[in-house]
């Protein structure tokens, strides 16, 4: 048998201050193999589990930190600290209501701490309900005017909530008290351009530039800025900028690679994902207002090869809606569903908003390629609207589609058009990929589906001119 | 095995008389508090019964504190008088080794066994010797009559097992650290070899998770944190080896292998306070180990406690002996204390069995030496250094011919809030990306916000300080650079032999420890000026001298720096003259020159302000020293340093800056420039001695150059009574350098793109 070392007396008092004072100097790596340890000693596994949770939190290993904050918690559900800690967690987690419920027990427990009715206000904030975040907020900064934390999340709250020169108050005032602070020249830029005040922010965020401050949340700002300016061709280095200093950020880097012509071969679904998160409450009325046409054009489109469900004598079957959104092509086909209609996103907050619509027999938080490769029902109808716009080899995903069909199946998708017998496909500045019409004909006819119908059309207004599109129908090919 | 560091008793004859102070010094040893063995101990040496043996226990614990030299004495005396004891050569043995004098060790350790063959020790410390001088058989014999003699030794088991990995048998080698392991659970060696022979097995993954296993299932003891911490320091660095080594110190306090550790790798992590502090501590538990000494003399350069670094190198060398190490560091610290004929001196000691470091030691300090820091005495000291380092077999793969975008490669660990990142940012930014595609090879991680806008405006950004110049000469290449540049030199963390490797078609010097010439045949150029280098100045240089139009460099003024105040003069008795350079510029006739400018004016003050007068001592001592030079203390004052804006702030005080020689100030000068305070240099032949006048001429000031000391006193002088004329430059001195070339990065990127395709189109010939 072999001997195991045996701990000392003091073992444990060492290790819990040793650990203390490395998560106090933010080092939580540090504190983890000496946490390992002190859970091992006879008593004190829920001193080191409350520990363990807040170290594994600042690593950003979130399930980690949350199954720890879950054990200091079983046996005191009314620990404050703990409360916080995992409220914290779960909102780096994205899972804001479960982080309310947290923060909401720590103000209960403790009434008297701003950080907690900080925290609760930030958990409400992420869930959209700006009028109790700002009353907690509010109520914490009152409690500590001078604690900037306090004022800067207050000043995204006007923000968020649209109530822009509020949240310019706040951030001019702690600019003026702090002008270097990391992330506060860019958020005020924001809040300009949130506005409506693109030349503003512009100015803003270039006067931050000028004083030394270089972070990608500036310079992103800064370009999205000049976008919205009309300022394209300006706006390239700032994106490429923005990216280098956040390498891993996958929206950035698409955006850089658009802005300067570099392309690959289609979005990351980390950008497709962001784009859309931060877009989900506003895309309906953004599209809308865009004049975002492809949804009524795909409704037309079945109307004209499905004569019979026009005329409200037959249904269509299984419906899949690849990139559903928030499930504006599950409105425009609403009252000719007959089967399931199965939407598929990257995004969470676009499916919430499609959940809403209470039309989707399922909503699924995917990749495409990946959700067709598991294997679905033979579908009527696969509806890709302003989908492929995102890829920019198409081989793969027409031949998963394909495979989806029923073999009457219609597949209908939106693209937008390049000019034919140059390259198969160019990654715009915008981002978004436009398709060769020639390459199309190549992918469909390798994919084994025959084009019914190729209609030309624009499918929305961008600043002041249209984007030229197609629209087609496509069925699987005989044998 | 005998405890190496516990008292050797006298086997007989015992007396009253100075018995009691005997004993009381043999307590003190064995109760591990050497110090306190010294006086009972010395005061028995006369006896005439215990007066050998208290010899030979004061020569323990002398070396048990450290103090080798002493204890050298005693122990031989020792050896003479009591000639069947193995004690004292075998311990004048390991004295011998930690000086790096094997012959002599391996001599003394078979003079021990010759008087005592059971004398394990000394058999495990010949083995060592023994397998280190290439002889791996007869190290094996050694170690296994030991350990037929004593078959539960933990060091001959682990000696053994350690041989076995040399021999290439892991699995042995695995098994005998277990062994020492399961019987001494923090046993730092085995810890070690147990995570070698681990990682020899099955690679780096397989070896941390049988690691984790280990201490998953055994988690008090040491070892397994220790091995876990090896493994990851050889993996990603010494800051990665830290949580393990931090809790492997909690669980076994005792250990000073673990502390020292610790110590070097907080040292390596740049935790510079808490490094300092635990190598303290592991000095005084590790005495004989130089490592410690030389690690801690590193930690308190990078602190700026130069005095504290050279007491602890002298006491270090009169230890060890001049070992080379010891000495560069010694070379380093007087240099940089600002004695630099006693740092060249030192420096040159250690040429002998120094290598390619003592080399780069010396040209590391031969710029600031005031005689033989000249142009040609640093050709030829790089050109030393060049022969001992000759160009490897290149690593080009590619030779892009033609025109289209250059991708340039940059090569320094100062890509940031550093000397660099000041003088060259400002002009990389405005170069056309179109046109040039930066890439850096940084050396050091920073994290500042001029660190943020070089990583903005390079394409890629790779942190290869962890690597060998071969592999960062590698990646250069693979990454196919056009133009690599250069931007350490010989100065604190460069890597000019990446050169050597001809990782890139064009390869140049620019800024960066750009002292002189480098010397290397893989340097094909150094981008420079017509002021850093007249025509004729060619003969120094073994590089092609690339010359900018205006400056070599463009200097970008902090955002954050404080508007210029008035002329402080006006409303002072007197003038005050500043030098902000750092003390290793400051050298006998510079202080002969202000001397000589102090009294002539007699209300006139200097300060000086420099982080290494932070330190109280070396204050003193360069006080001293200012003395000595007839510098009238009373209106000379000593500052440290400031964090930058507060640096910028305190030129607020100062109305003429006097620059140093031989070694001019570069970014000091532009600083003080931009502060609105003018500069007055005097120019020399080397690269360095000229970066007063390139700025200086870059503003138009280039009259406030003087040729000679004679004249820099004179101007001094003569400019210190023109207040009317100080006080209108000084009014306009920021607005003169805000539309002057030093600080105009499109003018100057678009001279530094012209001379990078120039030198391209030349290759591409």
């Amino acid at each position: 048998m072999t001997m195991l070392a045996m701990p000392d007396e003091s073992l444990g008092v060492r290790l819990h201050a040793g650990a203390r004072q490395l998560l106090q100097d933010q080092r939580p790596a540090e504190a983890l193999p000496m946490l390992d340890r002190l859970a091992r000693l006879p008593g004190l596994a829920t001193a080191a589990a409350l520990l363990r949770a807040e170290a594994l939190a600042g690593l950003e290993r979130l399930a980690e930190a949350e199954a720890a904050a879950d054990l200091a918690l079983a046996e005191d559900p009314e620990w404050s600290a703990a409360r916080q800690l995992r409220a914290r967690i779960r909102l780096a987690r994205g899972a804001a209501k479960a982080a309310i419920d947290d923060a909401a027990a720590a103000v209960m427990a403790t009434p008297w701490d701003p950080g907690a009715k900080a925290l609760l206000g930030t958990a409400l904030l992420e869930e959209r309900l700006f009028d109790e975040a700002i009353w907690f907020l509010g109520e914490a900064m009152q409690a500590e005017p001078s604690h900037s934390g306090f004022r800067r999340r207050l000043g995204q709250a006007f923000m968020l909530a649209g109530r822009h020169a509020a949240a310019a108050e706040q951030f001019t005032q702690l600019l003026a008290a702090k002008p270097g602070e990391p992330g506060l020249a860019a958020l005020q830029a924001q809040n300009a351009l949130l506005s409506g005040d693109a030349e503003g922010a512009v100015a803003m965020a270039r006067a931050g530039l000028g004083s030394g401050i270089a972070e990608a949340s500036l310079h992103s700002v800064l370009a999205h800025a000049l976008v919205a300016a009309g300022r394209m061709g300006e706006a390239a280095p700032h994106f490429a900028a923005a990216a280098r200093l956040s390498p891993g950020n996958g929206y950035l880097a698409h955006l850089a690679a658009a802005a300067t012509g570099e392309g690959t071969e289609r979005a990351t679904e980390s950008y497709v994902a962001a784009l859309f998160d931060g877009y989900a409450p506003r895309f309906e009325a953004s599209l809308l207002s865009l004049g975002y046409r492809v949804p009524g054009l795909i409704r037309r489109m079945v109307e004209r090869h499905c004569p019979a469900v026009a005329a409200g004598q037959e249904r269509l079957g299984p419906v899949l809606d690849l990139g559903c959104g928030t499930g504006l092509v599950g409105v425009a086909l609403a009252d000719y569903l007959g089967g399931p209609l199965t939407g598929i996103d990257l995004s969470r907050g676009m499916l919430e908003l499609a959940a809403a619509k209470q039309l989707y027999a399922g909503l699924h938080e995917c990749e495409i390629g990946a959700f067709l490769q598991q294997g679905v029902p033979p579908q009527a109808l696969i509806v890709a609207a302003d989908v492929f716009i995102y890829f920019g080899r198409l081989e793969e995903v027409l031949g998963r589609c394909r495979a989806a069909l029923a073999p009457d199946g219609m597949l209908i998708f939106s693209l937008e058009r390049s000019e034919p017998y140059g390259p198969p496909w160019r990654l715009g500045p915008s981002g978004r990929y436009a398709h060769a019409p020639d390459y199309l004909a190549r992918c469909l006819s390798e994919a084994g589906l025959v084009p019914v119908e190729q209609r030309m059309e624009d499918l929305r207004l961008e600043t002041d001119h249209a984007v030229p599109g197609l629209l087609v129908l496509a069925r699987p090919a005989p044998h | 095995m005998r405890c190496r560091d516990c008292s050797f008793l006298p086997g007989r004859r015992r007396t009253e008389m100075g018995a009691v102070a005997y004993r009381a010094g043999l307590e003190a040893l064995r109760a591990g508090t050497p110090a306190e063995a010294l006086a009972p101990l010395t005061a028995t040496l006369d006896d005439p019964v215990h007066g050998e043996w208290a010899r030979l226990n004061l020569g323990l614990a002398l070396q048990a504190l450290g103090r080798l030299a002493e204890a050298e004495g005693h122990l031989a005396m020792a050896m003479a008088a009591l000639p069947d004891l193995a004690e004292p050569p075998f311990r004048l043995g390991t004295i011998a080794g930690l000086r790096g004098d094997p012959a002599s060790a391996m001599a003394l350790f078979r003079a021990a066994l010759a008087r005592d063959p059971a004398h394990i020790p000394a058999h495990a410390a010949l083995a060592a010797l023994t397998e280190e001088a290439g002889d791996r058989a007869a190290a094996r014999a050694l170690l296994e009559t030991a350990h037929r003699l004593d078959a539960s030794e933990p060091e001959l088991i682990l000696a053994l097992a350690r041989l076995a990995l040399t021999e290439g048998n892991a699995d042995a080698a695995r098994e005998g650290a277990a062994q020492v392991l399961a019987m001494r659970p923090a046993h730092a060696a085995a810890a070690r070899l147990f995570a070698e022979a681990s990682l020899a097995l099955g690679g780096m993954t397989a070896a941390l998770a049988e690691v984790s296993a280990c201490a998953e299932a055994d988690p008090f003891a040491a070892g397994w944190a220790l091995a876990g911490a090896w493994l990851r320091e050889a993996a990603e660095g010494p800051a990665a080896a830290l949580a393990d080594l931090r809790t492997a110190q909690l669980l076994a306090p005792e250990v000073p292998e673990i502390l020292a550790a610790l110590g070097h790798a907080l040292a390596g992590a740049e935790r510079t306070a808490e490094a300092e502090a635990t190598l303290r501590a592991a000095i005084a538990a590790r005495p004989g180990d130089l490592d410690l000494r030389n690690r801690l003399a590193t930690v308190l350069w990078k602190a700026n406690r130069l005095s504290a670094m050279l007491d602890l190198l002298e006491a270090a060398i009169r230890d060890f002996g001049p070992h080379p190490t010891l000495l560069q560091n010694r070379a380093l610290a007087l240099n940089a204390i600002g004695e630099q004929e006693a740092a060249l001196a030192t420096a040159e000691a250690a040429l002998a069995g120094g290598g390619v470091p003592a080399l780069v030691n010396r040209i590391a300090v031969l710029p600031y030496h005031p005689e033989a820091g000249t142009a040609a005495g640093l050709r030829t000291a790089a050109e030393a250094i060049g022969q001992a380092m000759p160009l490897q077999a290149p690593l080009v793969v590619r030779r892009r011919l033609g025109e289209g975008r250059l991708r340039v490669g940059l090569l320094s660990g100062g890509l940031g809030q550093h000397p660099v990142g000041w003088l060259t940012l400002a002009g990389l930014e405005a170069l056309p990306e179109v046109e040039f595609e930066l890439f850096a090879y940084a050396l050091k991680p920073r994290a500042d916000p001029l660190a943020a806008r070089f990583r903005a405006r390079c394409a890629r950004w790779r942190e290869v300080g962890a690597m060998e110049d071969a592999a960062i000469a590698g990646l250069i290449a693979e990454d196919g650079i056009d133009i690599l540049i250069e931007m350490g030199g010989y100065g604190e963390g460069g890597r000019p032999f990446v050169l050597q490797y001809r990782p890139a078609p064009v390869q140049l010097k620019w800024v960066g420890a750009q002292f002189s010439t480098l010397g290397l045949a893989g340097c094909d150029g150094i981008l420079t000026d017509r002021w850093e280098t007249p025509l004729g100045a060619e003969p120094h240089y073994t590089e092609r001298l690339l010359r900018l139009p205006d400056g070599y460099v463009c200097y970008l003024p902090p955002p954050y720096a404080p508007p210029v105040t008035p002329l402080p003069a006006l409303a002072a008795d007197g003038v005050t003259f500043g030098c902000f350079n750092n003390l290793a510029k400051v050298t006998a006739p510079v202080l002969a020159a202000w001397a000589r400018i102090l009294a002539a004016l007699p209300t006139a003050r200097l300060m000086l302000r420099t982080h290494a007068l932070g330190e109280a001592t070396t204050r003193a001592r360069v006080g001293e020293r200012l003395a000595r030079a007839g510098l009238p203390l009373g209106r000379v004052a000593l500052e440290g340093g400031l964090p930058h804006r507060e640096l910028l702030a305190a030129y607020g005080d100062i109305d003429i800056a006097l620059d140093p020689f031989p070694y001019a100030g570069g970014l000091t000068v532009c600083e003080a420039l931009w502060m609105g305070v003018p500069v007055l240099a005097l120019a020399g032949d080397s690269f360095c001695g000229r970066h007063a006048l390139s700025h200086l001429s870059n503003v138009g000031l280039a009259d406030w150059v003087a040729g000679t000391a004679d004249e820099y006193v004179t101007q001094a002088i003569a400019r210190a009574c023109d207040l009317d004329g100080l006080a209108a430059l000084r009014q306009g001195l920021r607005g003169r350098v805000a539309a002057s070339p030093l600080v105009d990065a499109p003018r100057f990127a678009r001279a530094l793109g012209g001379v990078l395709r120039q030198a391209w189109a030349t290759a591409a010939r």
